[in-house]
């Protein structure tokens, strides 16, 4: 049988997805199931005075209306799981529904369970709410000022937390002999995965068994938090994900609504769906990114770097979400030095409270805002010393893993140099150069782009978890069944949402057992089928449920060899065990198939003495450390002079995200991210008003990115397994965004370069390029 | 947000001045006008039913008139609260000869919430001006009427 490992087969997952077959939150119907509506706050910040439902309790159709007040007894606010130690954090906790003030515009206040979704929508408007504005405060820094209005009594100057790690000796920046220093803006982007979130709730009121189907990247999490929140024990609640339309990081976060949902089932035993509509998804579901970094770096004449401090002031909305604090301090401060040897570094996060939705990770999660630091930092820098920006990197890139960077992270493995070598060659560095010269002679602007980045993922050794304040660990669990007839199901407790492991995680099967991927299924997203987990986010499924998944399938083998040992009457070291096949050595005509023996094992007809019968592994698998995907992204853009428009002209990818199980998989893996990162750096954001009404709330106004942007992406890969897991993964998922911004913002500022133009705010709108263009011309 | 709007009456200053702040003519000219009233505090209550792009459904407006400098300028003060979402607007109404006629200038500064803000934002200055022309030209209509009255 052929290899399968390293193959670019067609995902297992796609023919159901794309004839229509997939089984979303939205397509669970149950008998008797109602619907549920969110009124939500148009005010940023307001009190609320009164709440008048009866109008929509009168209106036909409608079941129930739940306020804050009627469930705040009911179900305890939902708990971020980040409590990042150190930072005299303040966590601010979401409500079920607002009760007395409302923080952000979005808010959910109250809700309607009706017979069908319209009627629940219908009523929202007869529930009168009469409010008393009260200031809002939207931007960080204006948050941060002594005349800015107080969201919480209790966290004077909106401050949730000071955190610090690092230390940069002061005389290092006295002496150095450049400094440069910057002010970057992260600016706020909201996930639009094609399905928004949603809820069904179905309660059997006679065994006490709650089950929700929800839209969420970690059901363990979702049932650890809501168990404590509904008071219903865990062995009672089931979290189901079915099929998702992406998750990007928005679906990590445990919300409110579902919550709420949860209870009405339970109260009005019957089951009870809820789905957000986009604008919905707008106002609530979390946005990400918003910091604003002021970055210091201090250097020789020649080159060299001697050290690097941020500061970060992070927008962390009106609560504090899920992994609302720990994405702007350990995700972001631990890589700030990102792909180069760096002696000295100090990372500071200020986390404030504004009005506006609360903010968690978003593919990436703090590393695109790292790595988007140093890569601007370091070309400014370039810049200054007069250096090309390629050389500083060359003198100052990790020369030999494993390394440990000035925060104790241990890049794992791979040739930082020899993949950027890699890069250049591809889009031959020196030619391209020569042609922006001669398009600047002719007045187009041409500009190139480079991001040598790295990210921490494979998240991570629980240990790590513990010390960092995440209230959960994060290791994984993969069983492995092998039923009588050989076919196999694969049970995980990541929790994949379309990155493909129904078929990567089949290949690695395939491959250990030799037998046909079509033969293996894989289980995930279920509480009730998977004993524990910690979900799909940080890449980590791979590097984590996939070493897993290894060492289950070694167990399962050496047990099927004691098996076929036994029946073939020698010792297992007389046996040879290749394409699924025992064979005796030396005399290859005795022998047993994988399949014969799973027949055996289901049995026990006939076992080794001792030996309990089935053929099932399991592991739960806690790495020792993080995986350090790692790569150098360069790209081409061409800039309109005239009408501030940036065409992307080329993007060539060099990535080393460790052994490659699905090449075509890695491949869109990478090409999402890119999609995402540079719709970051030229078109997404989101807009708020001065009183916290968010601007940017439809497709209109939000632009998400869309296939004709994009030039073919120019993607390859060099491989060196990570040695922290079996297969030596290192993740894929969040290279793109963490490379593409800061590759597609060095490059237009290459291309501005003429007229004096340092630095520009993403994203690049053509707007904002034209004027830069033209104050550069006039001055 | 602002919105400014210029709309050329052909009809003298004095008696744009003297019907454009006139109930009957507001009443018959305020777009969708589906109730209006006068308070004892000279505030008006109106009900408009508006219907343009996301703005839809049944506007409930009090509208006060301040600062009045005849024949020049006077200035609305409008609170008005529909299923959409809330309006606030603050306009300053100028009128100035032109030729024969009058120019009625309304400067506006328009604060809004709810689905107003995250989805009416970007076509508001339009709707505005839309509703500002449709009323406008009722009112001249109507000021012609009027005038033909007396």
């Amino acid at each position: 049988m052929a290899k399968v490992l390293g193959k670019p087969i067609k995902r297992k997952e796609d023919p159901k997805l794309i004839t229509g077959h997939g089984q979303f939150t939205d397509d669970i119907k149950l008998p008797g199931m109602l619907f549920a509506a969110m009124k939500r706050s148009g005010l940023a910040h307001a009190k609320i005075k009164t709440i008048n439902t009866d109008q929509a309790l009168n209106h036909p159709g409608v079941v129930a209306v739940y306020t804050g007040k009627d469930v705040q007894d009911k179900i305890k606010p939902i708990r971020s799981i980040w409590l990042v130690p150190g930072c005299d954090l303040i966590p601010k906790d979401r409500v079920p529904l607002a009760v007395d003030k409302v923080n952000y515009a979005g808010e959910a206040v109250a809700m309607v369970i009706a017979e069908s979704r319209y009627v629940a929508r219908d009523a929202l408007d007869l529930i009168e709410v009469e409010y008393e504005e009260l200031p809002a405060v939207v931007h960080q820094e204006a948050a941060l000022a002594e005349s800015a209005p107080i969201i919480y009594e209790d966290v004077p100057q909106n401050i949730a937390f000071t955190w610090k790690a690092g230390e940069v000796p002061e005389e290092v920046f006295a002496n150095a002999e450049v400094v440069v220093n910057q002010r970057l803006v992260e600016q706020r982007v909201i996930a639009n995965p094609m399905e928004t979130r949603g809820a069904v709730a179905q309660y059997n009121p006679g065994s006490g068994d709650l089950t929700i189907w929800c839209t969420t990247q970690n059901p363990h999490i979702h049932r650890m938090t809501y168990a404590d929140a509904l008071g219903v024990a865990e062995t009672k609640l089931r979290i189901i994900a079915p099929d998702m339309g992406g998750g990007f990081g928005a679906k990590i976060a445990v919300y409110t609504e579902e919550a709420v949902v949860a209870l009405a089932a339970m109260e009005l035993k019957q089951p009870v769906k809820w789905i957000e509509d986009r604008q919905e998804h707008f106002l609530a579901t979390s946005h990400a990114r918003d910091q604003v970094i002021t970055t210091e770096l201090a250097g020789t004449k020649d080159g060299k770097i001697l050290a690097v401090r941020a500061k970060n002031i992070a927008n962390l909305g009106a609560y504090l979400s899920t992994m609302g604090a720990g994405v702007p301090t350990i995700d972001f401060g631990l890589m700030i030095t990102g792909a180069y040897d760096i002696p000295h570094a100090a990372a500071e996060t200020i986390g404030v409270y504004t009005n506006t939705t609360p903010t968690d990770a978003y593919r990436g999660a703090g590393k695109p805002e790292a790595s988007f630091q140093i890569e601007r930092i370091i070309n400014l820098y370039a810049d200054k010393i007069g250096m090309d920006p390629i050389e500083v990197r060359k003198k100052n890139l990790v020369a030999k893993v494993p390394y440990t960077n000035a925060m104790g992270c241990n890049y794992d493995s791979g040739d930082y140099h020899g993949t950027l070598d890699k890069a250049l060659e591809t889009i031959d560095y020196a030619a391209l150069r020569k042609e922006q010269e001669d398009a600047r002679n002719n007045g187009r602007l041409l500009g190139i782009g480079i991001s040598t980045y790295v990210e921490l993922c494979g998240l991570g050794p629980s240990k790590v978890a513990g010390a960092i304040g995440l209230g959960g660990g994060l290791w994984e669990n993969s069983t492995i069944r092998v039923h009588p007839s050989g076919k196999v199901t694969v049970f995980t407790g990541a929790s994949p949402h379309g990155q493909g492991e129904g078929t990567t995680f089949a290949q690695v099967v395939a491959e250990k057992f030799g037998i046909p991927v079509e033969d293996i299924e894989l289980v995930s997203g279920d509480t009730l089928m998977i004993s524990m987990g910690w979900g799909t986010y940080g890449s980590r499924t791979t590097p984590v449920a996939g070493g897993a998944l290894a060492i289950a399938a070694d167990r399962i083998v050496e047990k099927a060899k004691l098996i076929a040992a036994h029946e073939l009457e020698v010792t297992v070291d007389d046996l040879d065990f290749s394409d699924g096949v025992f064979s005796v050595k030396g005399q290859p005509e005795k022998q047993r198939t994988f399949k014969e023996i799973a027949w055996s094992a289901n049995n026990a007809w006939n076992l080794p003495d001792g030996m309990e019968p089935a053929l099932e592994g399991q592991c739960f698998f806690d790495p020792p450390d993080f995986v350090y995907p790692f790569g150098a992204h360069i790209c081409v853009v061409e800039v309109d002079p005239d009408t501030g428009v940036v065409e992307l002209k080329r993007y060539v990818s060099v990535d080393d995200v460790g052994r490659i199980i699905n090449p075509m998989i890695v491949e869109g893996q990478v090409h999402g991210g890119l999609a995402q990162g540079i719709g970051q750096a030229l078109w997404e954001q989101s807009v708020y008003s001065d009183k916290g009404q968010l601007l940017s709330g439809t497709f209109m106004d939000y632009t998400m990115p869309k296939a004709k942007f994009f030039p073919k992406f120019e993607s390859s890969f060099v491989e060196s397994p990570s040695p922290v897991n079996q297969l030596g993964a290192k993740g894929v998922g969040e290279t793109g965004t963490t490379a593409a911004p800061s590759a597609i913002v060095n490059a237009v500022m290459d291309a501005l370069a003429p007229f004096g133009v340092k630095d520009l705010e993403m994203p690049l709108t053509p707007e904002k390029v034209w004027r830069a263009i033209h104050d550069g011309r006039k001055g | 947000m602002n919105i400014e709007y210029t709309y050329s009456f052909k009809l003298p200053r004095n008696v744009v001045w003297k019907y454009i702040q006139d109930r009957q003519v507001l009443r018959s000219a305020l777009p969708g006008c589906q109730s209006f009233e006068e308070r004892s505090d000279g505030v008006y209550l109106a009900e408009m039913g508006l219907n343009v792009g996301p703005i839809k459904g049944l506007f409930t407006t009090e509208v006060k008139q301040t600062n009045q400098i005849p024949p020049s300028s006077y200035r609305l003060i409008v609170r008005g609260k529909g299923k959409p979402g809330e309006v606030d607007a603050t306009a300053d109404m100028f009128i100035k000869e032109a030729g024969d006629g009058a120019q009625v200038t309304c400067v506006a500064d328009v604060q809004v919430t709810g689905v107003l803000a995250s989805v009416g934002q970007r076509v508001m200055g339009g709707v505005a001006k839309i509703i500002l022309s449709q009323f406008f030209k009722a009112a001249e209509k109507e000021m012609k009427k009027e005038m033909n009255r007396v």
